[in-house]
């Protein structure tokens, strides 16, 4: 699956989800490329995002970050506290 | 064009709101019984500040427990280089003071905290959040979900702001997002920079402050289209704005299906600000 992700205030990312998912599964070192199941933590470590500075939206709701992949757009928000 | 409860000088000083269709003599009579919390009288605040003094609001209190620095005032513009080391809400307020006199200023030198959030908000209108920490932010978040306050919130980072308006209004047909909706929880301290080690556009604040203050004096006037619903993006760098749709969540912590937090005091807010473990 091609996946958008749209990271707001900075670039827009094209990915094909199993890319994603093999780049996840040899860093899990898990064997089976075909075996492995992409989360949106492994789209954010894809365009070196911490899961923990950003929120990941789907249709305006964040989705958990270690749940699988299943829209083909994510919008991802960083968090900002400056004041 | 009269007005008796306007005097011969606010009718001079509101003109240019009063001629207006949309404002009138009755929108600035609500603005000048409106009251207003500005939570940090910082970058964001400053312009903010400013603006809804000159607006006419009439009661607007500040908050911010700081002093002011000189590598504030790139920034800051309610201080000035006089007012080094004097506390923030002492110097803002004799910036309006001296902008207005119609305004009531009640000026807190404090941190808001869980414990006296209730005591700083009780009497305003709404709260414009201009703080410049996660904690402040989602504490300020949870206290006004659960009061149903309206609040005005606004972050900046090096060149970009983020901006949207919370009316916190529930038990309508249409649900309302609040700020744990889109951010459920702050993150780990020490994961997000702040100003001070990434540097921030001396203007930046202004902008994005001036829009808080915008959005705020809209709600008085109960005129126009807030940004509810909708996270305003600006990089002053392409200068260019984008919106993000925000919609209520239903797993929200504090205002979805089956909230968690019913008292701010369910919350440590020192780190991520999610439910204590008490």
């Amino acid at each position: 699956m091609h996946v958008t992700v749209d990271v707001k205030g900075e670039d827009t990312y094209e990915l094909e989800l199993e890319a994603v998912a093999g780049a996840a599964a040899d860093g899990e070192a898990t064997g089976d490329p075909a075996d492995a199941t992409p989360t949106y933590a492994d789209l954010l470590r894809e365009v070196e995002l911490s899961p923990h500075e950003v929120s990941v939206l789907v249709d305006g709701r964040p989705v958990p970050e270690d749940q699988p992949v299943e829209s083909d757009h994510v919008t991802v928000l960083r968090l900002i506290k400056g004041g | 064009m009269s007005d008796l409860r306007l005097n011969a000088t606010q009718l001079d000083r509101y003109s240019r709101h009063v001629i207006m269709d949309e404002i009138g003599p009755d929108g600035q009579q609500r603005l000048l019984e409106s009251a207003v919390l500005v939570v940090g009288a910082g970058g964001l605040g400053s312009p903010a500040i400013q603006y809804l003094a000159a607006a006419g609001v009439g009661q607007l209190g500040i908050v911010d427990d700081d002093v002011v620095e000189r590598s504030n005032l790139q920034r800051q513009i309610v201080h000035g280089d006089a007012d080094v080391g004097r506390p923030k809400v002492e110097s803002a307020a004799d910036y309006v003071a001296a902008l207005n006199p119609d305004l009531d200023v009640d000026t807190h030198d404090t941190r808001v905290t869980a414990d006296t959030v209730a005591d700083l908000v009780a009497g305003y209108d709404i709260v414009l959040d201009a703080s410049d920490n996660f904690a402040t932010r989602y504490l300020l978040n949870d206290h006004c979900v659960l009061t149903e306050t309206p609040l005005f919130h606004g972050a900046i980072y090096r060149f970009e702001g983020q901006l949207t308006s919370f009316t916190n209004e529930r038990g309508g047909d249409e649900p309302r997002p609040c700020y744990r909706c889109v951010f459920p929880e702050a993150p780990e301290p020490g994961t997000v920079p702040d100003c001070a080690t990434t540097g921030v556009l001396g203007v930046l604040p202004g902008t994005v402050g001036c829009i808080q203050a915008t959005e705020a004096v809209k709600y008085l006037l109960g005129k126009g289209d807030l940004l509810e619903g909708r996270l305003l993006m600006y990089d002053a760098m392409d200068m260019s704005f984008e919106e993000v749709p925000i919609r209520p969540n239903p797993s929200c912590p504090v205002c979805g299906d089956d909230p968690e937090i019913e008292s701010v005091g369910d919350v440590a807010y020192e780190g991520t600000c999610g439910i204590s473990a008490d």
